[in-house]
């Protein structure tokens, strides 16, 4: 099946204007597979660290979401050890309005206001209501582990 | 397409020209009641934009109760002589893709005034006789000379400053005359003027959803617009507008959905090639899958949308069909036996009564032997168009049936309850062999269902529920209840829910997926408890 024009026009976009701290490169085999990177933001215990996670865009895609998951290891409350994301735009909350790049943002900013008590991987979510400051060291420590290049 | 009797644009390949057409393309842009170019635009349920405050001042809507939102109670007469329906308020929103092209165009037109000043124009207006039936002759030179002026720019940009002046019926045509003797000079600034309106307003003609210039464009309530096969595609999987995922109270087909003239025409004289080839590759696609039999049909019973059927799957052939479903879409048609053999319109005395509910499966446990038992829900109604076999189960082309429109519903009850209300000193008991269901022993103080507003209506059932439950009816049993849920309180779900636990034969409440509004199916509701209330004694 030939790549719906919407599929070419994002990608051309992400291409020309790429966004600050996130890259998203299709495969060449299969172009709805896009290998991405997302920079930890600042003032958050991600800082520093650069993230890889894989996109895909399936069938029917815009009419439901792209499939995103990290595959960076990360200490954080919404993304658990598989690298699945707890994000509603991900889920209930898509609009076909929505595109990879808004998308990628949202993760971004996922990063930057963890939301424990709305937990995906509960043992994080616990420790960081429990004693926040402790998580953030962890969640330091495994930026500083896994996710430097 | 016209506007208030007025051709707006062309259609077809070839798009206006920025000189020869600036008359017609200042029209595009031009509000058809005060001739003035659009200021904060509304498109209105009937497909027309007008400026926001070019809308009369709404007034109360009457003898309607649902839906009955607060946005619905009021309305406003369509100023468009073509139309002239009332239209709630709900439905009157500011169009968001044209109140920006609006913003653009102004822009574009302020810079271009800079450099004008060297070509000064006469604008005459050329006023057509004001009656459409003599449009054909008005065209000849049976015109008055209106109003003149002289503006500075090229035609386009002098005809625009007339309309914003309002010195240019949105009707009249006009005669130019350059004042300088460099008529290349007005060609150029035309040519550059609609060049750059074109590019900047390109991407907001562009569909958010799948980045092509708009085909057949429709607004949502909201003030959104999309490609009509985008937006359909979109209500498959949600009833939330995708820009601002505001509920959009629309059948999911769209088809009484008028089309966003303005925008249309905007892209068939802007952009013509653009959606002439759109419009072709599509036709292509969609042709491609017409006559096609891709819904599989399982004849078994009688299911209803939102509400959940239960299947014990054991036959090979059903079988197959099922996990066949389950490896796509997980979805297949149900349909209910013909028991009576009655006929079944174009597709003659059939084993299947042509009314049936697309199923979803939600959940699927397959037993060691091959059998399944599986969990659905009703997803939409459908009728069968044609069928044809495919390893021994029926497979159909099958047709959405949906409910009119919110307009369309609350005009049937205004029209209804006014017959029934009129005339005013008419005697309260009405003609027993009115009411269709009233055989027996009819309660003569029973108002006809007719004379009840569909909130009264669903009032009622919703009272007969409370009270079977004070009786402790068995088929309102804790057990029934934990497999449909609580009557639900929307009343167009609600009579779905009432025939899934209702003890009546299945002939009855098969007429409920025949039903084309709310109203319909509370009034057969409501008709089936006056026949039980008769029953008991």
């Amino acid at each position: 099946m030939a790549l719906p024009k919407r599929i070419i026009k994002e990608t051309e976009r992400l291409m020309a204007e790429p966004v600050p701290g996130i890259t998203a490169v299709p495969h060449e085999e299969n172009l709805r597979y896009f290998d991405v990177t997302v920079d930890g933001p600042s003032q958050s215990p991600y800082e520093g660290g650069t993230f890889k996670l894989e996109l895909f865009l399936p069938d029917d895609y815009p009419m439901t979401p792209p499939k995103v998951r990290f595959l960076t290891k990360i200490y954080h409350p919404n993304i658990d050890r598989l690298g699945r994301i707890c994000l509603d735009v991900l889920k209930s909350n898509w609009s076909p309005a929505l595109q990879i790049r808004t998308i990628l943002l949202s993760i971004q900013a996922l990063l930057g206001a963890p939301n424990p008590d709305d937990p995906l991987a509960n043992d994080v979510a616990q420790r960081w209501k429990e004693d926040q400051n402790a998580a953030i060291q962890t969640a330091r420590e495994w930026t500083a582990q896994y996710a430097k290049v | 397409m016209s506007d208030n009797g007025v051709v707006l644009g062309l259609e077809g390949r070839v798009g206006l020209s920025a000189h020869e057409d600036a008359r017609a393309l200042v029209r595009l842009i031009q509000c058809s009641q005060c001739s003035r170019p659009l200021r904060t635009p509304v498109t209105l349920p009937c497909g027309h934009s007008v400026c926001r405050d070019c809308l009369p001042q709404p007034h109360q809507r009457e003898n309607i109760s649902y839906p009955d939102t607060p946005d619905r109670q009021t309305g406003v007469r369509c100023p468009v002589r073509l139309c002239e329906q009332e239209h709630p308020v709900g439905e009157v929103n500011v169009d968001v893709t044209l109140a920006k092209i609006m913003e653009l165009v102004c822009t574009m037109v302020d810079k271009a005034r800079t450099n004008a000043e060297l070509c000064p124009t006469l604008v005459t207006e050329l006023l057509a006789k004001d009656d459409l039936l003599s449009e054909k002759e008005s065209e000849t030179e049976k015109m008055d000379e209106g109003r003149s002026n002289t503006f500075y720019g090229g035609r386009l940009l002098s005809t625009f400053t007339m309309a914003e002046l309002g010195e240019l019926d949105f009707r009249a045509d006009v005669r130019y005359e350059s004042l300088s003797d460099n008529e290349d000079q007005y060609r150029q600034l035309d040519l550059e003027l609609l060049e750059e309106i074109r590019e900047t307003t390109q991407k907001e003609l562009d569909c958010q959803i799948c980045y092509n210039a708009m085909l057949d464009p429709v607004t949502t309530s909201c003030g959104h617009t999309f490609c009509r096969r985008c937006l359909t595609r979109v209500l498959d999987h949600s009833s939330y507008c995708p820009a601002c995922r505001r509920s959009l109270p629309i059948p999911p087909s769209l088809s009484q959905q008028q089309s966003n003239e303005r925008i249309k025409s905007l892209l068939n004289n802007l952009c013509p090639e653009t959606i002439a080839a759109r419009a072709e590759a599509v036709a292509l696609e969609e042709s491609s899958g017409i006559g096609e039999l891709n819904v599989s049909l399982f004849v078994c019973t009688l299911s209803f949308p939102q509400m959940p059927t239960f299947l014990h799957i054991f036959e090979p052939r059903y079988r197959l069909m099922i996990r066949r479903a389950a490896e796509s879409n997980r979805q297949f048609g149900m349909l209910m036996y013909n028991r009576s053999r009655t006929s079944q319109g174009d597709l003659g005395v059939t084993d299947y009564c042509m009314y049936g509910t697309m199923l979803h499966i939600q959940h699927l446990q397959m037993l060691p032997d091959g059998r399944s038992i599986i969990e659905t829900r009703g997803l939409h109604r459908f009728k069968v168009l044609e069928t044809g076999m495919r390893d021994g189960y029926i497979v159909g082309r099958i047709e959405r049936v949906e409910d009119v429109s919110l307009a369309e519903e609350e005009r049937l009850e205004a029209e209804e309850i006014r017959v029934h209300t009129q005339p005013p000193d008419s005697p309260m008991e009405p003609e027993s062999n009115e009411s269709s269901n009233g055989n027996g022993r009819s309660n003569n103080n029973r108002p006809d269902v007719d004379s009840l507003t569909t909130r009264q209506l669903l009032e009622r059932a919703m009272d007969f529920i409370v009270e079977m439950r004070g009786n402790s009816a068995p088929w309102l049993h804790q057990r029934i209840l934990d497999a449909y849920g609580e009557p639900p309180t929307d009343p167009a779900n609600f009579p779905y829910w009432f025939a899934s636990v209702l003890p009546i034969a299945d002939e009855q409440k098969y007429l409920l997926l025949t039903t084309t509004s709310v109203r319909q199916r509370l009034k057969i509701v409501v008709g089936w408890i006056r026949r039980l209330e008769d029953q008991r004694w």
